[in-house]
């Protein structure tokens, strides 16, 4: 706009004072700033504080800050760690960037336009939390405490999750970590040596590592890599599965470029071959074993020859495989892998992977498989109060498991399908908490579907996450830097080391900007509109973390003297417990209905003309949740799509063209991507990184940067045995200049 | 009635922008304040502008409503994108809180100023405009100027266009319009 | 004393922890960098597949290109040992090598920005960094590795050294004959050389076999034509002096307008 008059003219008295004098009549506020007393302070000086803990992922590692003034500059591993010590990854020294993010979410807001389709407008958390309130009131009062759902992440979502689990009373909780990542793992674990197994492999001491699927290197966390590299440098053999040649394949002696979906064919017969050649460890599978006749004799038919055609891989390198499993056992390194959320026949794989570890004797001795002996602090949340089976969605009519081997919560497509079908009940509230169900969970239009119908959905996030576009009531959280909390807990990175353990609390490095509140005020403000102040186990953050440390004769006082880290003798880790078996032939999972025996379920392969669709990591980017930040986004800012080089080349495509994707289903990719041509990978795949192509144009650096794999995955797999998803059954064509390209079987 | 000098009148018209830029709420965002938008404006010569924002507000069910809805999409969290977040150190530095926010906070230090407990940043717009209105009542011609070219013009044409090009409503392309009318270097007084 | 720094491939998992650490030290611009990864690979390298990093960043060479090319004015300038304190002068533009540790650094009050340093240096090390603006020059200031200088001397290891997860960069004095360094390069560590020059970089790799020759025949540069950039330099270090305009000469502001009119007088308005 331009203003007829001049600045000189205006400022011409009459013209000046007449609208001047009227103006300051309508000035209500007063200023942020004013007159100083005091003298200038002069340049500020770096000041370190202590007590940070990690939130770029979940592992967690132990931080100090580096301030100038109030404002944080730079963050560093804390010297006083035994388990990341003063080193972070990128995502952790990234950390500045989302504290300081222009994207991030800083005051309570309320959607004044359509899901989906927000139109935000600021309000305050007094009128915030009462809509809350009042709203999850009204469905438990109309519903039932069943009619509520909710998707939690993170470590803020556990005071929140207890509260509608264990108060409210809903079991239709999923965390993406359980139902989309990881719970695989943990139950069949469970089901065959009564632990879930994290990833507790003592690699630093082995004499071979065997990663199945994980690509460490392109997934990062600090100590984890640490051991690995240790372990490496040791001398330890690496063994890697994988049909890419992942940055992991790129360290290993042994590279086997598997067939997708076809690895339980490849365990079983590794392990039928050191059987039949009396090549395992008999001595373990005498004192510890259980069922292993059955499971012996369950997998005879898993020759090398038949296994080398399933998966595509020669006979000799399977037999080169179990040789040196067999030679080094027990110091070998079985990882149980994190995310197994991939064909559908997961379960089964992890138990053969926990079956192989057996048959191998790596359990409990140096360079196997040894989870540390942490230690204890208290766990104050909300109290569990007994709500009855009868509006679980995984218990059937007849009072059995739907997926009996379920991780806790309930599996995620049993609550999208009810809430679409009202049936048995109607769920018409929804609470995401941390979590980002639109790129997390396969069926985007499915979810987006479920929240459509729902009465009421609200989300409380650091991030405008694509979800929150889809709440009614959004609620910025302090972040990790920002807030007291979890407790992290652990031992020295080496067991070969002597035993230490620590105990770390998560105490703010910063104050929190703008209205950012933490998970224990907008719990309990939330509790007390519901009619539950009754309940409330705690005030505030500060008074959780002093009463949970109180419980082992901690303050927080004292730890910040300590460094911001308390570390305390430790215990030895390969010591057996008493009761330890391995049960190989599991007769439960047998009398539910599915193999009792680790047994190999082929999967679905990709249409004529289509490659299957893998997905993986980049080491600068935690799941979907980084996507914005300004420095890791320019460490890798988009995800290239890796092809087989000889497809390419029959496809005319070069490194760097420009390509969409269409899915089985005739979905197509919103964005574009590059191509990264390479002999490392199979011809009947491609891969590309997870954590890219934001829908949400609140995202400012983020938004469609890369492809977004998740919107890709129209095909919903479900593990039988767990209701877990599997992700890694969508096949793909190219689209490049408006044409699609499809892939030729063989070359 | 109490007589005002130039200087203070100058020190209102800062303090105007700095009002007009704040979450408009009830207590200030009302008819009167509009009347005395329209009043500025028309004295400018900008009767075109107040002519728009009028018309707008005449067809709206909750003019607060709107412009909350718009201040909240421009400048906190809104939709299409947080288009245009109103601190220095975004366009500088790339961030919230960068080291240009350091630096407007030392310059009002040095000129004797402080952040109360509770202001926003120190580089927000709104505290940048209250400062200058401090300078104007100091009559601080110096000190005016070089919180101008060093710190306040480096970033607002920036985030004056991003907000003129991303406005859905007239009335922030009005407010803008006005801050830089106030602010930006007078070509006619150059050499 | 040379310091250096040996980055192990073996080691390197390619996170990127090293460069953003550097970010966060320097508060480096986002569009710059003092130091990089690049992932090459998975390609067949003599038939075998191979895929690896490179974790660069300046070289601090032997003879060092940059340094050569500086077209400021030098002056005499004194330098100090970290460690024992013994002192020694010599003329510098604004960039040169340390006579004690080795390290080439730049004094930005000095340097005028005409980026002469970073078109010679043929790692790409070197840029101009936009926000560093004085009356020297207002195109901002050669910036780059500087082995982090302030905190060695301050006898911290550089940030991407502290940082990184596996140890896959020693940080020490390479004429050490017992330092981890001197170590790696008895092993067989080596720099990346130019075609075409010398330059001794002090930045060394040590990896398998395979991952080198991956290294090597992707990223060995090409030495920079020297003429061109020559003729450039002489040309800005000619013009940038007069360049340091006076700043502000448009009124600012509204007190400053209502001097001008004679207005700020509160006894000449009624």
């Amino acid at each position: 706009m331009a203003f007829k008059l001049t600045r000189r003219n205006f400022l011409q008295s009459a013209s000046l004072a007449a609208v001047a004098l009227p103006l300051s009549d309508v000035i209500a506020s007063e200023t942020g700033i004013e007159a100083s007393p005091f003298e200038p302070k002069g340049t500020v000086k770096d000041e370190t504080v202590v007590g940070g803990v990690c939130e770029m992922c979940f592992w967690r590692c132990q931080l100090v800050g580096k301030k100038r003034g109030d404002r944080l500059v730079k963050l560093e591993g804390n010297p006083k760690s035994i388990d990341n010590g003063s080193s972070i990854c990128a995502r952790g020294n990234a950390g500045v960037q989302l504290l300081y993010d222009p994207d991030r979410l800083k005051y309570p807001l309320k959607n004044v336009g359509e899901r989906g389709k927000p139109k935000w407008k600021r309000i305050s958390w007094e009128e915030a939390l009462d809509e809350c309130g009042s709203k999850l009131k009204g469905i438990e009062e109309k519903y039932g405490p069943q009619g509520i759902c909710m998707f939690p992440h993170g470590s803020s979502a556990k005071y929140p999750m207890h509260f509608f689990e264990r108060t409210v009373g809903t079991h239709n909780v999923s965390e993406a970590s359980f139902f989309q990542c990881r719970g695989i793992r943990d139950t069949a674990y469970v089901a065959t040596i009564g632990m879930a197994p994290g990833e507790f492999v003592d690699m630093p001491n082995a004499k071979v590592i065997f990663l199945l699927g994980s690509h460490i290197g392109e997934n990062i966390h600090v100590s984890h890599v640490k051991r690995y590299i240790k372990g490496l440098q040791n001398g330890a053999k690496l063994i890697v599965v994988d049909p890419r040649y992942s940055a992991a394949a790129a360290k290993s002696d042994i590279w086997v470029k598997i067939k997708p979906g076809t690895d339980t064919a490849f365990l079983l017969a590794i392990m039928n071959y050191m059987i039949a050649n009396d090549k395992y460890n008999a001595d373990f599978v005498e004192e510890y074993g259980d069922g292993f006749d059955e499971f012996k004799a369950g997998i005879t038919d898993w020759t090398l020859e038949k296994a080398a055609k399933e998966c595509e891989i020669p006979a000799e390198q399977i037999k080169e495989v179990a040789e040196l499993l067999a030679a080094s056992a027990p110091s070998v390194s079985i990882h149980p892998g994190r995310h197994v959320s991939w064909y559908g026949n997961d379960f089964q794989r992890q138990r053969a992977l926990a079956c192989l570890t057996g048959v191998l004797g790596a359990f409990f001795v140096k360079g196997g498989w040894v989870p540390a002996k942490n230690p204890k602090v208290g766990k104050m949340s909300w109290a569990k109060k007994d709500h009855g089976d009868e509006h679980n969605l995984n218990i059937d009519e007849e009072e059995e498991l739907r997926f009996p081997f379920s991780p806790p919560g309930t599996p995620t497509e049993l609550i999208r399908d009810t809430a679409l079908s009202g049936k048995p009940y109607p769920i018409k509230g929804c609470v995401i908490w941390g979590q980002n169900p639109i790129q997390t969970i396969p069926g985007q239009e499915k979810m987006k579907d479920v929240l459509r119908q729902m009465d009421f959905v609200m989300c409380v996030d650091v991030m405008p996450t694509d979800i929150t576009m889809w709440a009614d009531i959004l609620l910025p959280e302090s972040s990790y830097l920002e807030r007291y909390d979890l407790i992290k807990t652990g031992t020295q990175w080496d067991f070969a080391d002597s035993q230490q353990q620590f105990i770390a609390p998560r105490i703010p490095l910063v104050e929190p900007m703008f209205e950012r509140k933490d998970q224990v005020y907008i719990t309990n403000e939330i509790a007390k509109r519901m009619g539950y102040a009754k309940d409330i186990p705690v005030n505030s953050n500060l008074e959780m973390v002093e009463k949970n440390l109180a419980e082992v004769g901690l303050s927080l006082d004292q730890i910040i003297k300590e460094g911001g880290i308390h570390v305390q003798k430790g215990e030895n880790p390969y010591s057996m417990p008493e009761d330890f078996e391995v049960v190989f032939y599991n007769e439960d999972i047998e009398d539910a209905g599915f193999p009792g025996i680790p047994t190999y379920q082929p999967v679905e392969q990709p249409p004529k003309g289509f490659a299957r669709l893998l997905y993986g990591r980049v080491p600068v980017h935690t799941f979907n949740r980084t996507q914005n930040n300004v420095w890791l986004n320019k460490a890798m800012p988009d995800n290239p799509v890796w092809i087989n080089d000889e497809i390419a080349k029959t496809l005319g495509l070069q490194d760097g063209d420009v390509v969409g994707f269409i899915n089985q289903d005739g979905i197509k990719s919103r964005t574009t991507t590059t191509i990264k041509t390479t002999p490392g990978i199979r011809k009947d795949s491609v891969y590309m990184a997870h954590g890219y192509g934001s829908a949400n144009p609140l995202m400012s650096i983020g938004v469609n940067a890369g492809v977004d794999d998740t919107s890709l995955m129209s095909k919903i797999t479900i593990d039988p045995e767990t209701g877990a998803h599997g992700m890694r059954n969508n096949f793909i064509q190219l689209i490049k200049d408006d044409k699609i390209l499809a892939i030729p079987a063989s070359v | 009635m109490h007589k005002q000098s130039p200087a203070e009148h100058v020190a209102t018209l800062y303090r105007f922008c700095a009002q007009s830029m704040q979450y408009p709420d009830i207590t200030w965002f009302n008819d009167q304040y509009l009347d005395k938008l329209y009043l500025l404006v028309n004295t400018l010569g900008g009767d075109d502008q107040a002519k728009k924002l009028q018309d707008s507000f005449a067809g709206s069910r909750d003019k607060l409503e709107d412009i909350q809805v718009e201040h909240t999409r421009l400048f906190i969290n809104g939709a299409p994108h947080v288009a245009a977040p109103p601190y220095g150190s975004v366009y500088i530095d790339k961030s919230l809180r960068g080291q240009y926010s350091d630096k407007v906070l030392h310059y009002y230090n040095t000129s004797g100023y402080r952040l109360k407990t509770g202001a926003d940043l120190p580089d927000s717009l709104i505290h940048q405009l209250e400062f200058l209105s401090f300078l104007a009542k100091e009559k601080n011609r110096p000190k005016e100027e070089e919180f101008l070219s060093l710190f306040f013009l480096p970033w607002f044409p920036v985030f004056a266009t991003r907000v003129k090009e991303e406005a859905q409503h007239p009335f922030y392309h009005t407010i803008i319009s006005l801050i830089d009318f106030f602010t930006k270097e007078e070509e006619e007084y150059g050499v | 004393m040379q310091y250096g720094m040996i980055i192990d491939l073996e080691r390197c998992v390619g996170c990127h922890a090293c460069t953003i650490a550097c970010k966060a030290e320097w508060e480096v611009p986002i569009e710059f960098n003092r130091n990089w990864v690049y992932r090459m690979g998975p390609s067949l390298v003599d038939q075998e597949m191979a895929s690896t990093y490179y974790p660069g960043l300046c070289n601090h060479c032997q003879e060092p290109v940059c340094v050569e090319e500086c077209p400021a004015d030098t002056v005499e300038m004194t330098f100090t040992h970290a460690k024992t304190g013994e002192t020694t002068s010599m003329e510098v533009a604004a960039t040169w090598k340390d006579p004690f540790d080795g390290t080439v650094q730049i004094d930005k009050s000095r340097c005028i920005g005409c980026g002469a340093c970073v078109d010679a240096c043929p790692y790409n090390a070197r840029y101009v960094n936009p926000d560093q603006i004085d009356d020297v020059s207002d195109d901002g200031k050669a910036d780059k590795c500087t082995y982090c200088k302030p905190r060695v001397d301050a006898g911290q290891l550089p940030a991407c050294v502290q940082t990184c997860i596996t140890g896959a960069r020693i940080f020490g004095d390479l004429d050490d004959p017992q330092s981890e360094v001197s170590k790696y390069v008895k092993k067989g560590a080596v720099g990346i050389d130019v075609i075409g020059g010398d330059l001794g970089p002090n930045s060394r790799y040590y990896g398998k076999k395979k991952d080198m020759a991956l290294l090597m025949s992707t990223q060995t540069p090409e030495l920079a034509d020297l003429g061109l950039i020559r003729r450039r330099a002489m040309l800005a270090s000619l013009v940038k002096p007069a360049m340091k305009k006076a700043r502000g000469l448009g009124l600012l502001g509204l007190v400053g307008a209502l001097a001008v009119k004679g207005l700020a007088d509160d006894n000449s308005h009624e």
